[in-house]
């Protein structure tokens, strides 16, 4: 609902004025007065925008009346003018000719009165809803452009490069980026076939076979990942098809990112990781055998004290050699090399030299070891040294957190489609808040018990990332001082 | 059978000296190279019963050696055993297959190594020869 305009009446005679003044408050109407041209503009250029309606006396001293007009007429202003004269005779013509709306008599009746203020007020109401319905359009027009040009400069401004096809694999939208990549010269490129713009055989074909494989509705996260080489750039390539709502395959999108700087510095980690476990390897080989020499009396005789000592030096040797060799197994995995080569495999006999291994180091334990092999499973397509680090890893952790004289138990059977590995031990077990982070890089339990337990934090992370590798799951099940239960499912059929 | 000649060819000379010490005391007679020239001169004129190689030394490499010496008839049955810096048990596997297959070394082992492994290995060689 629109409020009732405001209103100024400027006379110096203060009988009209206060009649005025007076009628106008009768029907609620807000009313400021002034007695000079002077003194209205003042209020103009203090309160402009409460003043609606003006009342303007032709007859005023100085200035005059014709002066104010001027101004409003100068400043925009949407005031609606009423001009009050004796006679309305050339003076109100001349105030109407400048844009005053229309002129009453100083001698006006209350009717009379009313029936010019109405109009003036109707007058200006329709004014003020003309007004309101332009801003809206206008803003309704302004935020439809805004939209596109924000769009596209959003398009352009991000780094990565942008496609967008239709169902035929015709180019629709590109930005900048890709622009760029390709050496598309304008909006040339667009509604041509994807093959003949992109010069990437690479590309084509991922994004090919990601609308292929939405078409045939196969999955229902229609999203593809690649990486691809363009003008010696690495570019990882992220492609999501888009349905209709009757679920109908009828475009792409392709987001294109470089991902060159990254490989980069991955690459420099990784080989930094490794030149250095490569060089620590070499004095610890050394200092292994050395502390050996002493401990076996190869050097002279040594005191119970020093071997008790030079026991404990080897046995942090050791554990300084296994976290070595977690750190390079971990760049092995992170490049990729989690699955190297896949071969039938016979998990059985693997399963049983890893336990070989595994028995051997933990014999001062004297751990139970309960072994369970189903003979003739079938052959388990798969990376050997993978499953072996898999086995390794799990039978390791099993003696590595069960108690002298404990129990573990292993099992390797067929199960469904799955071939399923189980390690159970009574040792110390997991705390609930820790099995959610079990499989996490460098997580490390650290209580009382696992204090003097050494490890890197990298050996389950390195088995969920094998296991990942050939599709399989690890489940964990454990409670803290009973023990710990991990199976391996690994589908016989990829 | 006591009294045998093994040559050590590492360039990391604490690692010999513990080592050659090591096998001493198991009644080998130790001899050692620091590179593999070196090694493989002293192949020829030593006729050592078994050789122990590391891969990654100067001059020429430990996978060089042996593939000179397997393919030497005169040295050719003297077995050797590789030791390398490749990864683990786990990575021994495909290791052996691609490079044992080049070298036909005849057993590898990953360093840092134990020292009852390492001896476990040599006896478990020149138990074949006797």
């Amino acid at each position: 609902m629109l409020t009732k305009p405001n209103m100024l009446v400027v006379d110096n005679d203060v009988a009209i004025l206060n009649k005025c003044n007076s009628l106008l408050l009768s029907r609620g109407f807000q009313v400021s007065t002034a007695e000079s041209s002077k003194e209205a503009l003042q209020i103009l250029e203090k309160y402009h925008r409460d003043v609606d309606i003006m009342l303007l006396s032709l007859e005023l001293p100085g200035l005059g009346a014709m002066s104010v007009i001027e101004v409003l007429k100068k400043t925009k202003s949407k005031i609606l003018v009423m001009a009050i004269s004796t006679d309305c005779g050339e003076e109100a013509i001349a105030a109407i000719h400048a844009g005053a709306y229309d002129c009453i008599r100083k001698t006006f009746t209350t009717e009379r009165f009313w029936t010019k203020i109405d109009r003036a007020v109707e007058r200006f109401t329709l004014a003020r809803q003309l007004e309101i319905l332009k801003k809206q359009r206008l803003s309704i027009l302004k935020k439809d452009s805004y939209d596109e040009d924000t769009m596209r400069t959003i398009m352009n401004t991000i780094p990565e490069g942008l496609i967008v096809t239709d169902h035929h694999e015709r180019i629709v939208f590109y930005n900048s980026k890709v622009a760029d990549l390709f050496g598309l010269q304008g909006d040339a490129a667009l509604g041509l076939p994807i093959e003949k713009t992109l010069k990437n055989a690479d590309l084509v074909s991922f994004i090919t076979e990601s609308m292929n494989l939405s078409r045939s509705g196969h999955s229902s996260v229609h999203q593809k990942v690649g990486s691809i080489e363009i003008e010696g750039l690495t570019m990882r390539v992220l492609i999501n098809s888009i349905e209709s709502d009757d679920g109908k395959t009828i475009g792409s999108v392709s987001m294109l990112q470089d991902v060159s700087q990254k490989k980069t510095m991955d690459q420099l980690k990784g080989d930094l990781v490794s030149m250095v476990s490569h060089e620590l390897k070499a004095p610890l080989s050394a200092l292994l055998m050395q502390l050996s020499v002493v401990l076996d009396g190869l050097a002279g005789d040594i005191t119970t004290k020093q071997k008790d000592l030079l026991g404990k030096a080897k046995q942090r040797t050791k554990r300084m050699i296994a976290l070595v060799n977690d750190l390079l197994d971990l760049r092995r995995i992170e490049e990729g090399k989690a699955v190297v080569e896949i071969e039938p495999l016979d998990l059985g006999e693997i399963l049983h030299r890893s336990i070989d291994i595994m028995t051997l180091s933990s014999k001062d334990k004297n751990i139970n070891f309960d072994v369970k092999i189903v003979e003739n499973l079938p052959l388990f397509s798969g990376d050997r040294t993978g499953m072996e680090a898999v086995f390794v890893n799990l039978i390791s952790n099993a003696i590595k957190y069960t108690s002298t004289g404990g129990r573990v138990q292993v099992e390797l059977k067929k199960s469904g489609k799955d071939i399923r590995i189980k390690v159970v031990d009574n040792g110390i077990g997991i705390e609930k808040e820790d099995l959610d982070h079990v499989f996490d890089r460098f997580y490390r339990i650290k209580t009382e018990q696992t204090k003097s337990i050494g490890g890197s934090g990298l050996g389950l992370y390195i088995v969920k990332r094998i296991v990942d590798a050939h599709r399989g799951t690890i489940y964990v099940e454990s409670k803290a001082g009973k023990g710990t239960m991990f199976i391996v499912s690994l589908p016989l059929e990829k | 059978m006591a009294g045998q000649k093994i040559l050590i060819v590492d360039d990391d000379l604490d690692f010999c000296e513990a080592t050659k010490l090591i096998l001493e005391s198991k009644a080998y007679k130790v001899n050692l190279a620091h590179d593999g020239k070196e090694g493989l001169e002293k192949i020829r004129s030593e006729e050592p019963d078994l050789v122990i190689l590391d891969v990654m030394m100067p001059e020429m490499n430990g996978y060089d050696v042996c593939v000179i010496m397997k393919a030497d008839p005169g040295l050719s049955s003297i077995p050797v055993i590789l030791l390398t810096a490749v990864n683990q048990e786990m990575f021994k596997t495909s290791f052996t297959k691609e490079m044992g297959l080049m070298t036909e070394a005849d057993d590898y082992i990953a360093k840092p190594v134990e020292p009852e492994d390492l001896v476990e290995a040599i006896e478990a060689l020149l138990k074949g020869e006797e």
